[in-house]
């Protein structure tokens, strides 16, 4: 079959700084190419340079033929919308929120003159049908904000096949959306090529979306291919170094481990949390009220690590900081050692907020920018305790070596580090005053794969070395696979299942666990799967009951 | 406090290579100079009548003319510069620190402290600053000295809104959480994690506020409500010279120009201060 | 959206109970004797004379029955009269309101007319000579003290050039204050409009826009322009209540027969009922138009509208 789109030595440059440096693919029709990459391997920026939307000092080389033409020089437009078409990763913020989705779909159709108004119409319902939206008639007339995300990006996939493009290109398409939506849209894309017979560019970092999806694999470091080959190849047998170790970083959700412990000494005990918010709706005005936790109950056992997995809106942070005592919640009890934390206030409550600390998820915000990381680091051990400078500087330098710094950059500050490296300070941070429980609130999902294994490896390495007990927080199964000894899965405020990590991934008992098991890529494209669960919208959420030992399952 | 003393790296080198940082800086040091040695650069003394006649066109002798009275121009001018520089110091220092104590506050403690002290901001700020410094200006008596009160309370609306939404988002991010979760006390939260992490941004705020401040309070004294005679101030000369306007053009240009550079000088240092305090996270 | 509207209104009537306090304390803050130093400038006024105006204003009273004494006559459309002529100050007011609003919103006209596109056109050109050079017109602008501005365009267009008149209140007079108001605010406009552009069109849906193959001009005009110019219809209501202070100077300027004019002559001389009614009218004018302005901005933005 001959090639939709050719790409030949494309290389994008800002300056004299080659951002793409001699990429080359073939795309035919039928055909899912994904380019994978971590952050700064230039797979954005070559999708701009296929669409003409570089930035305005970015220049493009190369060429890149598309029907007769090349997309890269200067002299013709890109065939946009027409011939290649795009989806932005945010959901949220790729429909004009002033304007109606029907106007939005309708807008191309006519002023390309493909068809009259009446067509157009006509067209765009019949696309929102074919996308899975219910009800077209009714969402036309709707604004983005009043559509969900995954709908959002269902509007954005159809707006872009309203044009009948040859080619589509999807640059992390499915990043911002939770694992189930994920599901549904990877579906919805899957079988829009199939059918439109179209090609389609896939941009991801994530190694299991590439297994579900890909035919022909084209990974990509600072610029350059580092390996382009049919996807089964690609993972079976990669050629280059760099592919080997991205995969062996990925977290594998069908991993086995071994991790097993009796202990039950109990450290810390939550009992019936409820906690609701006002919701302000739509920016403005407005108060509803939002329960993030409702009446939820959990025991954490020392020198564990326990993980709070579930979706956007579970309430898994939530809890994770009623737990630090940093949100208040209305009504429940903590007890740490059995002696009840949100009884404390005042001097009491800050003498005894060193047993629990915290990691977030945002490395960059996570540190006072105008504090060296000494400082930070060592806060926690000043405000407990008296310490001579000596004193100060040996801590700090310990601290660093814990979590793999040099003990010499205690004088540097934050923003002379990279994003693995802060989160390794925030960690020293965490650990500085000896706490008995660390909530770590999804401390990996802002670094790359080959850096989050290495950040979850310091987590379990210094639980066993430090004693900790961690509370882990995550979205991610296959992150939580890896690390956690017991797993709670949480959903709209409840917890749903809770049971020690292996018979929970072996034997999910609750059916939204094993919706969720279900969804989640897996990075191995010889294990694709069939007709994928139909994810519905109520669950068994009532109280939890033990299945099994230890392993408890809301009925 | 040695976090505040901290400037971000390459502070100065970026303030210096951004046009209106130079040309502000340039402008604002000038004015200090003048203000600082006014007795020394001033050939007259400003308030000596008759020093050579009245009406003077500038010239050799008289570099700006002279006024109604005979006044040199040219030492008006320079010691109106003290006066200036004084007014948005004294005005911009009371709406800063009030303001900033107030939105601080408002940002830490939350609850209803937060609901009065910004429910009340707010109806002050839709006053307006003119209405607010003209009702003090009303209840006190037009002086010089009221005036600059007034500019001052008038404008701590704008700083104590502002100060607050920045407050807020430093007291949401994740290091001062930790920092909560580490044991901190509101003295050591306040002190070492928000106050520097506000500082930048209301250094630039106070930065263009000198101007707004300037120019509200030569406004006052432009109606005769600030500076009584005889005090070098440029509003008021500018007050002055509409009786003249035909007579002795100068009289109304100079003055209004001298503000207009000021202004001009504090605006683009806040603009060349903005962008070079920007710290250097994410790209 | 009625409830975002609803909540704006409230605030608004916050606003202007507070200040009908503020007034009453007013005259209390004074150092010294109001009554006295009301009167300081009028020769002969005997001290039964001062008794009686201190009676008649409810001094004498504790401030809490002053207060209600106070709002029992606004209710009534009373304000009281005034020191000098004994006017009712409400009727001296409303005389020349429509003056002030008159040109507070041909000012606002002139600024919207001339910022928004300079704005529009920076950021259009974001980076450019074109950009620079309006950017640096623009700050210029925003430094330039509008009495001076008043100062200078009465010079030259009233004196040199004759083409306007120097005073009076005639549509020819509203020219020169209307520019002057305008032409200082225009550069706020102006300022406001290209960072609110300049940040939308880095928006993905811009971008998305044009994945689509809109044209630019089509782009810019329905996915920029629209979403670019809500934060500055937000603007509109704070601009109108610096114009209504601006415009105290410039009355003062041109000899435009509005309350600002009014109100400085009464601080001159001390005139409390007037500044009273004055800062209370002020902010009642200040707190309808921005209610207005949020009903625009409420039916424009979808996001508030559909809530």
């Amino acid at each position: 079959m001959s090639a939709l789109l050719s790409v030949r030595d494309l290389a994008v440059h800002l300056g004299d700084a080659p951002l793409v440096d001699g990429i080359s693919f073939d795309l035919s029709a039928g055909e899912v190419l994904s380019i994978v990459g971590e952050s700064g391997s230039g797979k954005s920026m070559t999708a701009k340079a296929l669409m003409g939307l570089l930035p305005p000092k970015a220049r493009a080389h190369g060429t890149a033929m598309f029907d007769g033409t090349n997309l890269v020089s200067q002299e013709a437009a890109p065939p946009r919308g027409t011939g290649i078409g795009l989806i932005f990763q945010e959901p949220m913020t790729a429909l004009t929120p002033v304007l109606t989705i029907g106007l939005q779909l309708t807008e191309a159709l006519l002023s390309h003159g493909i068809c009259d108004a009446v067509e157009a119409k006509r067209r765009a319902k019949a696309m929102l049908d074919r996308v899975g939206i219910p009800e077209p008639d009714v969402q036309m007339r709707q604004y983005p904000h009043e559509l969900s995300g995954g709908m959002r990006q269902r509007v954005v996939i159809a707006m872009m096949m309203l044009l009948d493009p040859r080619v589509l290109i999807a640059d992390e398409p499915t990043t911002a959306l939770d694992v189930t939506v994920q599901a549904q849209i990877l579906d919805l894309l899957r079988q829009i090529v199939t059918d439109a017979q179209i090609g389609l560019i896939l941009i991801t970092h994530d190694m299991g979306v590439v297994a579900e999806m890909a035919d022909t694999v084209l990974v990509m470091k600072s610029g350059r291919t580092q390996e382009y080959g049919p996807a089964a190849q690609v993972f079976a047998q990669p050629e280059s170094v760099y592919t080997q170790t991205l995969l062996d970083a990925v977290p594998r959700i069908d991993s086995i481990s071994e991790r097993e412990r009796g202990a039950t000494d109990i450290l810390l005990q939550a009992h019936d949390i409820t906690k609701t918010f006002k919701k302000r709706t739509a920016l403005f005005s407005g108060h509803d009220k939002h329960t993030a936790l409702d009446d939820v109950s959990l025991d954490i056992n020392r020198g564990e690590t326990l993980a709070l997995v579930g979706e956007s809106g579970s309430g898994k942070t939530t809890l994770g900081r009623v737990i630090a005592r940093l949100t208040e919640p209305d009504t429940g009890q903590v007890l740490l050692n059995g002696s009840d934390l949100m009884t404390l206030s005042g001097r009491d409550l800050q003498a005894r907020r060193r047993e629990v600390q915290m990691v977030f998820q945002d490395p960059y915000a996570s540190l006072d920018p105008r504090q060296t990381i000494g400082k930070t680091i060592v806060e926690p051990l000043i405000i407990h305790e008296n310490l001579s400078k000596q004193d100060r500087n040996n801590q700090v330098a310990g601290l660093l070596e814990k979590v793999g710094l040099d003990a010499d950059m205690a004088l540097r500050y934050p923003h002379e580090f990279s994003g693995g490296q802060r989160q390794r300070i925030a960690i020293a941070r965490a650990i500085a005053a000896n706490p008995s429980l660390v909530v770590a609130d999804e401390p990996t999902s802002a670094l790359d794969v080959s850096i989050q294994a290495r950040v979850l490896d310091l987590l379990d390495t210094l639980r066993r070395s430090e004693n900790l007990t961690l509370l882990f927080i995550s979205h991610d199964l296959a992150v939580v696979r890896q690390i956690a000894d017991r797993v709670a899965v949480m959903r709209s405020g409840r917890i749903l299942e809770l049971g020690p990590a292996a018979s929970l991934f072996a034997e999910p008992k609750h059916p939204y666990t094993r919706a969720l098991l279900d969804v989640a890529p897996v990075p191995d494209p010889s294990r694709k799967r069939g007709k994928r669960p139909a994810i519905i919208g109520d669950y068994p959420a009532g109280p939890l009951c033990e299945v099994a030992p230890s392993h408890w399952v809301a009925i | 406090m040695a976090a505040v003393r901290q400037t971000p790296p390459g502070f100065w080198r970026r303030l210096l290579s951004s046009p209106s940082g130079v040309i502000g800086l340039a402008i604002v040091v000038l004015l200090v100079i003048c203000a600082a040695f006014a007795e020394m650069l001033a050939p007259f003394s400003p308030t000596k009548m008759g020093a050579g006649g009245r009406f003077l066109p500038p010239g050799d002798k008289h570099l700006l003319g002279t006024d109604e009275f005979g006044r040199d121009m040219f030492s008006r001018i320079i010691f109106g510069a003290r006066v200036t520089l004084l007014i948005g110091a004294v005005a911009v220092g009371i709406s800063l620190t009030l303001g900033m104590a107030v939105g601080m506050i408002a940002a830490f403690r939350r609850g209803w402290v937060e609901a009065i002290l910004m429910r009340g901001t707010d109806v002050l700020f839709s006053f307006t600053e003119t209405l607010i410094a003209l009702s003090f200006v009303a209840v006190l008596g037009p002086s010089l000295q009221n005036a600059v009160i007034a500019v001052g309370v008038a404008g701590i609306p704008f700083y104590a809104r502002t100060c607050y939404s920045a407050a807020l988002v430093e007291t949401s991010k994740p290091y001062f959480e930790a920092s909560v979760a580490a044991g901190a006390g509101p003295v050591r939260l306040l002190l070492a994690h928000l106050l520097p992490n506000v500082l930048p941004t209301m250094i630039v705020v106070a930065t263009l506020g000198v101007s707004t401040a300037i120019l509200a309070a030569a406004g006052l004294s432009f109606l005769g409500l600030g500076a009584q005679p005889p005090t070098s101030e440029w509003g008021y000369m500018l007050a002055g010279s509409r009786d003249y306007i035909n007579r002795a053009p100068w009289l109304m240009t100079i003055p209004g120009l001298a503000i207009a550079l000021t202004v001009l000088g504090f605006n683009l240092l806040g603009d060349g201060l903005r962008t070079s305090l920007d710290p250097v996270e994410r790209k | 959206m009625w409830r975002f509207l609803g909540t704006r209104i409230a605030m608004g009537a916050l606003t202007i109970w507070i200040t009908t306090i503020l007034v009453t304390l007013l005259i209390h803050a004074v150092p010294g004797d109001p009554v006295q130093i009301m009167y300081a400038q009028s020769q002969g006024t005997t001290p039964e004379q001062i008794e009686e105006v201190r009676r008649s204003l409810g001094l004498d009273r504790p401030i809490p029955v002053q207060y209600a004494m106070f709002i029992e006559r606004l209710v009534q459309g009373d304000l009281g009269n005034t020191i000098r002529g004994g006017q009712p100050v409400l009727d001296v007011i409303l005389q020349r309101l429509p003056n002030t609003l008159l040109l507070a919103c041909s000012a606002m006209f002139v600024a919207i007319l001339i910022g928004v596109p300079i704005g529009f056109l920076a950021a259009y050109r974001e980076g450019s000579l074109t950009d620079i050079a309006l950017m640096m017109v623009v700050i210029a602008g925003i430094s330039m003290p509008h009495f001076w501005l008043g100062l200078l365009l009465l010079f030259y267009f009233a004196l040199e050039l004759g083409w306007l008149p120097v005073s009076g209140n005639g549509w020819l007079n509203l020219i020169l204050p209307a520019m002057t108001l305008g032409l200082s605010n225009a550069a706020i406009f102006a300022r406001l409009t290209r960072s609110s552009m300049i940040d939308i069109m880095s928006q993905d849906y811009v971008q998305t826009a044009f994945a689509k193959g809109l044209p630019k001009a089509l782009v810019l005009r329905r996915h920029v322009l629209r979403a670019g110019l809500l934060p500055v219809v937000t603007m509109m209501g704070l601009q109108f209540a610096f114009m209504m202070g601006g415009a105290i100077v410039v009355e003062n300027i041109f000899s435009w027969n509005g309350v600002g004019r009014m109100a400085v002559e009464a601080i001159f001389q001390r005139d409390y009922p007037i500044i009273q009614g004055f800062i209370l009218t002020f902010s009642v004018v200040v707190v309808v138009v921005a209610i207005a302005i949020d009903t625009i901005y409420a039916v424009l933005d979808p996001r508030i509208r559909r809530s």
